[in-house]
């Protein structure tokens, strides 16, 4: 080791240790051997003594030396303090409760922000991956695709991605797969390498030639247990044979956004489709080159997609090119940011609450400080000491901060939104630690700063003379407990008008009417693909017969099935066009969403039929295409006509509106209603497996229940199966459920921010309640002098309360300030209300200014029973 | 302040001398230590304890010597300082220096002019 360093370390070892009796008995030795040498000499003992110098200043310097000087100054003030605390252990463990709380609820807030919008996406040097879509949420078609690959020189790789759900059949339970067709260029543009094996070799991503998959280690481990050997074995995905070549690290996930839940990936191969452009399927992923900036990446995209809207009009607009991470974690940074301020807030009444109650007891040491000061200790001395106190506050707080923070982060996943980005990422780490131990020094400081300064600034001799304690109380001192009283319902008010805004919002949410009947409702989707059901000729024939046999079970009321569930299911938004009216460019064709239903369907959601009829069991092939459309759609595209019996085409197939249905949430709970059609299933090509493309080898069962369904799930199930057991059934959810995730996020911010919110009120409350029976018992002589002149107890009373209150409504007043001056932060976050509620700010001032006058009104009923007598000898 | 101006500029010079005391002489309590030098300088070092001992500590704790109680030859109980060999290289390494420091200065302020 270093002799420096070791020289410290020693130093600090010894800080913690008493001296030694052998280091005065050296010092001792020395003195008398140097006097007996000057005896010898012929002089004088005590210029012998004069030479060596005094024994305690040796002793100082040689401590000095021994010791760190600061942290045994440290050390004996935490002692002091801890000593001092131990005799007033409520007061103690109050404002250790109030600090750990506080703490606590910023390092668990903290440590999901840490890992949600701080930590890097672990891809490498991720802060130059982008990603490249319409309107920054929807896909690109395959040609858009490879000519801004061609064209442009800002990225260094461009790769794109396509969802892709393969059943795996062949191994036991079949098994429906979440998975992704990815370009060859992906992993290199991500730069993550397999954990084994291999990624795609260029080439693979030929058509013909896209036959390998690469599994993520948890399929990996789910399916395969962990066996290397199965590289290179082949594995059968919607009846064709792949083979095993790679698995990712267990830490990889693609995509970050969209399809989070893709578990095994494979070339993507264009063949025929790279003269697509009008089926947007792909998400397109990059990595800009060296030295460019996303807004030269965006100006080069602009530049080429304009070229190329003019060579094939309505193609390419509104591309955006969005940092990857932007793109992640977009939605909750607003939602974060505002729990990391409200925590903060939280945190700030706690330190508030802990240091006006240290400037009580700074008052009660007043004495103490003034003999101090007397005998010599400096101003810093004596500031120094009330920080120690306050940082042994704060320090204990943290530890149990800490362990709170442990418990209450599994609290904040448990309640938190699945669909939450990177919340597994969640954990306690070095830079989570170090925020907690920097909010801890701060708190300290700012806990033991206000009473410290002051102590040390008032006229400490004054207090000497003065005696016990002052006739009344000092005027300044007063005032700043005063102000940080205030100050805590101040921020306390903020809390709970942000709270309150939240619950109503949150109420607004929940009576939205989604068209249909959500009560009651289960869902499943089966699949299909590779069974013996995927035979066109069977498939139409399955789909039927299971539906009938669902409809026969007891407690079933009615059941059908749907491309996709609304709300939950995928999304499809297709072009249309429309008999007898001129055609418009490509990009601006009317579109709606794609809904394709079997005969029930609006039955059994209980989607009330407007006009016309609904699709019946003999809308089949023989029979002319019959379309079902919503209101939206009606009035958006046939405003003051009636739409009934007009015509519409996808592509080169046509079809005759035949009845108008109400509309209903398809896509986003608190968006806009889009226009949606419904095409009858037992006349759709595509989903009885006539024709390959668009994709669809599934049917998603709607059922509605008599009681719970839930309840329902497992006959269902076992009604589908005994077709087949090889059919793969996943997403069993009921209509409620889907809600409920629609609703999580907003669930989570409410309840959180109310948590934060009561604990603030909590806080708030035992301020005012402590700093009102502290001037009450500080001003026992002076109400008995009151009392005894012939004040009667119900002046004295109110004389109380409206000091209490004062402090209430100042701080409400600044509190009011404080939340209009946020609101529209808070706008952001609301639904159905206004961040600027008047509802919402009486109630809150209401409900605030009577727990002030509460939590005054018990010190004040002990003022009017204050014994004018007695009072008036205690002096 | 003059006394710590005079520490100052004596700490890496007292370590050396102590040091280099120990080398030659073998172990020796501090108050001999004191004596020694005192003598070597013809009284021109007098070393009160307060500057002695935290130098002493110091050392201690860098490695460079360690001390032990032992008995004087009047059977009176005393602590005894040796150098290491930590110490002695340092010794030797501090020396080199002070040898080569020695040279430049006096080229610079007694040959340079002449």
């Amino acid at each position: 080791m270093n002799p420096r360093l070791r020289e410290y370390w020693g130093r600090f070892l010894a800080t913690f240790k008493r001296r030694s009796a052998d280091r005065d008995e050296e010092l001792r030795f020395h003195l008398e051997m140097a006097e007996q040498a000057a005896v010898r000499r012929g002089a004088p003992a005590r210029e012998a003594r004069l030479r060596a110098g005094g024994l305690s200043q040796a002793s100082d310097a040689l401590d000095d030396q021994r010791m760190i000087g600061w942290l045994r100054d440290f050390l004996r003030d935490t002692r002091h303090s801890v000593r001092l605390l131990a005799r007033s252990p409520v007061f103690a463990a109050a404002a250790v409760f109030s600090l750990a709380l506080g703490i606590g609820a910023n390092t668990a807030i903290f440590s999901v922000v840490n890992a949600v919008l701080l930590r890097p996406l672990a891809y490498k040097d991720s802060d130059r991956l982008v990603t490249i879509l319409h309107r920054s949420n929807f896909p690109v078609a395959p040609a858009n695709y490879l000519d801004w690959r061609t064209h442009s020189h800002s990225f260094e790789r461009m790769g794109a991605a396509e969802w892709w759900q393969p059943n795996l059949v062949g191994m036991d339970p079949p098994e429906h797969l979440f998975g992704l067709h990815l370009t060859e260029s992906l992993l290199p543009l991500l730069g993550v390498d397999p954990l084994i094996g291999r990624w795609f070799l260029p080439g693979e991503d030929q058509a013909g030639s896209e036959r390998e998959v690469v599994l993520s280690y948890g399929l990996w481990q789910r399916r395969f247990h962990g066996d290397r050997g199965i590289f290179g074995s082949p594995l059968t995905l919607d009846g064709e044979s792949y083979t095993i070549v790679g698995v990712m690290p267990p830490e990889f996930k693609f995509a970050p956004f969209w399809d989070t839940r893709a578990e095994l990936w494979a070339p993507l191969a264009f063949g025929e489709r790279v003269h697509d452009r009008a089926a947007n399927s792909l998400r397109v992923f990059a990595r800009l080159a060296p030295g460019v900036s996303v807004t030269q990446a965006r100006a080069e995209i602009a530049a080429i997609t304009a070229r190329l809207d003019q060579q094939y009009p309505g193609t390419n607009r509104e591309v955006t090119v969005t940092p990857l991470k932007e793109k992640v974690v977009g939605n909750v940074e607003l939602p974060l940011l505002v729990l990391m301020a409200a925590v903060g807030l939280v945190l700030l009444i706690a330190c508030a609450n802990v240091a006006h109650m240290l400037l009580a007891r700074a008052a009660n040491r007043h004495k103490e400080m003034a003999l101090r000061t007397a005998l010599g200790a400096g101003r810093a001395r004596v500031v120094r000491q009330f920080l120690a106190e306050s940082l042994f506050l704060g320090g204990t707080g943290c530890v149990a901060g800490f362990l709170l923070a442990l418990w209450g982060t599994r609290a904040l996943i448990a309640l938190s939104p699945a669909d939450l980005p990177r919340l597994d990422t969640v954990r306690i780490d070095l830079r989570v630690v170090l925020f907690t131990v920097g909010i801890t020094v701060l708190t300290g400081l700012a806990c033991g700063l206000a009473p410290a300064l002051q102590i040390s600034a008032s006229n400490l001799a004054g207090a000497l003379k003065e005696g016990e304690r002052g006739s009344s109380e000092r005027l300044g001192r007063n005032r700043i407990r005063s102000v940080l009283v205030a100050s805590e319902f101040a921020l306390a008010m903020m809390l709970l008008i942000g709270a309150v805004l939240m619950i109503r919002s949150f109420g607004a949410l929940q009576s939205i009417d989604p068209g249909f009947d959500p009560r009651n409702v289960l869902s499943m989707i089966v699949s299909v693909a590779s069974t013996q059901e995927a035979e066109p000729a069977r498939r139409e024939i399955f789909y039927r017969q299971v539906i009938d046999r669902i409809r026969t079970l007891p407690g079933v009321r009615a059941a059908s099935g749907i491309n996709h569930l609304p709300l939950d299911g995928d999304l499809w938004v297709i072009p249309f066009t429309i008999e007898g009216r001129p055609k418009p460019l490509p990009g601006a064709l009317p579109n709606a969403v794609y809904r394709i239903a079997m005969p029930g369907y609006f039955e059994a959601m209980r989607l009330p039929l407007l006009r016309g009829r609904g699709i019946q069991p003999s809308d089949d092939m023989r029979a002319p295409g019959v379309v079902v459309i919503n209101e939206r759609a009606a009035r958006r595209y046939w405003p003051g006509e009636n739409p009934i019996g007009k015509r519409i085409a996808f592509g080169p197939n046509w079809f005759t509106i035949v009845g108008i249905v109400k509309d209903s949430k398809e896509g986003d709970w608190a968006g806009d209603i889009a226009s949606a059609v419904y095409l009858a299933a037992l006349q759709n090509r595509s989903f009885l497996g006539e024709q390959k493309f668009p994709e669809s080898s599934y049917i998603t069962l709607v059922v509605r229940t008599a009681g719970d369904p839930a309840a329902m799930a497992a006959a269902v199930q076992n009604a589908v199966r005994s077709f087949d057991r090889n059919l793969p059934i996943s997403d069993v959810v009921t209509m409620d459920q889907v809600i409920a995730t629609k609703n999580a996020q907003p669930r989570f911010e409410m309840l959180v921010l109310g948590i934060f919110a009561a604990i603030a009120l909590l806080l708030a409350a035992v301020g005012i309640f402590g700093i009102m029976s502290y001037s009450v018992s500080r001003r026992t002589h002076e109400i008995g002098i009151r009392l005894s002149l012939g004040a009667d107890r119900g002046s004295v009373l109110r004389m109380v309360v409206s000091q209490g209150m004062s402090l209430a409504l100042g701080g409400s007043i600044a509190g009011l300030a404080g939340s209009l001056a946020l609101s529209h932060v808070m706008q952001g976050l609301l639904y159905g209300v206004r961040a600027f509620d008047p509802l919402t700010f009486a109630a809150v001032t209401a409900a605030l200014c009577l727990v002030a006058l509460l939590s005054s009104g018990i010190p004040a009923m002990r003022a009017t029973r204050i014994d004018p007598t007695t009072a008036l000898r205690a002096e | 302040m003059a006394n710590r101006d005079k520490a100052d500029v004596l700490q890496g010079t007292l370590d050396l001398m102590i040091l280099q005391t120990l080398s030659t002489m073998g172990p020796l309590h501090g108050y001999a230590v004191a004596e020694r030098l005192e003598q070597v300088s013809n009284g021109a070092l007098q070393l009160n304890m307060g500057t002695l001992y935290p130098g002493l500590l110091r050392l201690e704790q860098r490695g460079s010597i360690r001390a032990q109680w032992n008995r004087t030859e009047n059977n009176r109980r005393a602590r005894y300082y040796s150098i290491t060999p930590a110490g002695r290289r340092r010794l030797d390494a501090e020396k080199a220096e002070w040898l080569r420091m020695a040279s430049i200065m006096s080229a610079l302020l007694f040959e340079g002019g002449q």
